[in-house]
């Protein structure tokens, strides 16, 4: 028998203001993967990311996160479920500190100490900048610090939104390298990229949405090698 | 010098409810986004209740500054679900209609002040509420128990909510949600429950000032309500929407400006204080002295 998908969206149909944004959208995320979403501006990509999270409210359909239907939850208790994201730009509170950015973090209260201990410990450089205020940090540290702000609840899946976006291609290895430590440890992803390239280099399988819709799906390899998606979408960015 | 001395202290003091009057608006308008015009009006509101009780009560200080505290934090509480249905995606309030909402209630309640007690007329207040307390003090300085009171509650109360603010998990989520309610809430803080402590905290804040105002004052009545809504909205816009140190330095200032003018100009030209410096500063500086936090 098949273990239990931890995400399985089923039938998703979500609307934005009368204009049907997504239709009928069935994606799957197991233990331990990469999911890569791939797409152009307007593909629908941060639509369904932001559908999970419980920022928009489907018009028919599934969410299911470990086998619990979450579509229709608030927000913070999707999160508390062990849904985590690292949202599309910077993500951090500017004028709170590191230490307070990570505390944010869904954590019950009496285990709270021991994971920002073990999460600096993990990311030097946030403990280096406990105290300083997370505006002053870097692309880089920004987007490190709100990946470790998701790792703090220990969550069961993690979505990133664009993370490539304003990063320099260093530190964009450096974060792709994270992302593949994190799977590696057991940690489920599903990430809406533009950069197809990149993301198909390190994800296990991926979906191509097109205008809400999921027009193509496969194994990252297979979405390599298929001639359709590497003259859309990996021709620029290969 | 004894006008000067006398009016610095009665300066100090009105500065000492603004800043509490002010400090609760600017709580509520930075964590739940909502231009609380009704907040001062539940103020006065308080300051009715705090009579009412008395008057139960065989004029009981105690039973006054529970009435008031009680009603304070009632109102507010009451207010917060009705605010949170004018919000975006359940986290982020629509601060157009969350305004006409507030004028709206803040109508509501100048009418009832206007109807439901005392045969419409202003009340009075008793005892210690009447006199101020006991005055103290030499030829030169005297002071009354309830100056002391306006300066010890304020002092205290907004040091609490500054420890609050940043020393609690409260107050990490609050801050978190004024800055980004949205991304506050994709990173889990619970935005609604967050939202809904700060109408809370802005209720024991208005409370108390009501306290505080019938102390000084002695009376309160409905027109009280429009006035004190005038002062609170134009220091907040003096200052900065949503600027909490701003909103204290200025409402300190002002208090002290009205009392002077109060005791070099007369009575009618103090409360022309605050419009005058608000003109001015919305057209040397749109966004107020310290700038808006919106």
């Amino acid at each position: 028998m098949r273990p239990e998908p931890v995400l399985a969206i089923s039938g998703l149909v979500v609307h934005h203001g009368g204009v049907r944004a997504l239709e009928s959208i069935d994606i799957t995320a197991n233990s331990g993967e990469i999911v890569v979403l791939l797409g152009a501006n307007g593909a629908g990509k941060s639509t369904l990311i932001e559908t999970i999270i419980g920022l928009n409210v489907p018009r028919s359909g599934s969410i299911r996160f470990h086998g619990e239907e979450i579509s229709g939850m608030a927000p913070d208790t999707i999160v508390r479920r062990g849904v985590a994201v690292v949202p599309e730009g910077r993500g951090v509170f500017s004028s709170m500190t590191v230490r307070d950015n990570l505390l944010l973090g869904a954590v019950p209260g009496d285990e709270r100490s021991h994971r920002l201990a073990s999460i600096l410990r993990r990311f030097p450089v946030l403990s280096e900048r406990s105290s300083q205020l997370a505006g002053t940090l870097s692309g880089g540290e920004a987007r490190i610090l709100v990946v470790a702000r998701a790792l703090m609840s220990n969550p069961g899946l993690i979505l990133l939104d664009e993370p490539s976006i304003g990063l320099a291609p260093q530190i964009l290895r450096s974060l792709f390298d994270l992302v593949v430590s994190l799977a590696e440890e057991g940690f489920t992803i599903l990430m809406a990229e533009q950069n197809a390239y990149q993301a198909l280099r390190i994800a296990h399988r991926g979906y191509v949405l097109e205008r809400g819709r999921v027009v193509h799906r496969g194994s990252a390899a297979d979405l390599r090698d298929d001639p359709r998606i590497a003259e859309a979408y990996l021709g620029a960015s290969r | 010098m004894t006008t000067l001395i006398a009016q610095l202290v009665n300066g100090v003091s009105l500065g000492s409810v603004y800043i509490l009057l002010v400090t609760g608006f600017n709580l509520v308008l930075l964590v739940a986004r909502v231009v609380h015009i009704s907040y001062p009006h539940t103020v006065v509101l308080s300051m009715y209740a705090a009579w009412y009780g008395m008057s139960l009560a065989d004029n009981s200080i105690t039973a006054g500054v529970l009435a008031a505290v009680f009603t304070g934090i009632l109102v507010n509480a009451v207010m917060a679900p009705i605010f949170a249905r004018f919000s975006h995606r359940g986290v982020q309030a629509d601060i157009n209609s969350t305004m006409v909402v507030s004028l709206a209630i803040g109508l509501a309640i100048v009418e009832l002040l206007s109807h439901g007690f005392n045969n419409g007329f202003p009340v009075s207040f008793s005892g210690f509420f009447r006199a101020g307390g006991t005055t103290f003090g030499t030829d030169v300085l005297h002071l009354s128990v309830a100056h002391l009171l306006a300066l010890i509650l304020s002092v205290g109360l907004t040091a609490s909510l500054f420890f609050l603010l940043y020393r609690s998990a409260w107050g990490r989520r609050a801050r978190a949600v004024a800055e980004d309610a949205l991304g506050a809430a994709i990173a889990g803080v619970p935005v609604a429950l967050t939202q809904r402590y700060s109408f809370l905290i802005g209720g024991t804040l208005a409370g108390v000032s009501a306290i505080i105002l019938a102390a000084l004052l002695g009376f309160a009545s409905s027109t009280l309500a429009d006035l004190v809504a005038i002062k609170a909205l134009a220091v907040s816009i003096i200052a900065g929407l949503g600027h909490l140190v701003g909103g204290i330095a200025i409402a300190l200032a002002l208090g002290i400006l009205e009392a002077l003018a109060q005791g070099y100009l007369g009575g009618t030209w103090a409360n022309a204080v605050a419009l005058v410096v608000l003109l001015v500063v919305l057209l040397l500086r749109p966004k107020g002295l310290f700038g808006s936090r919106l």
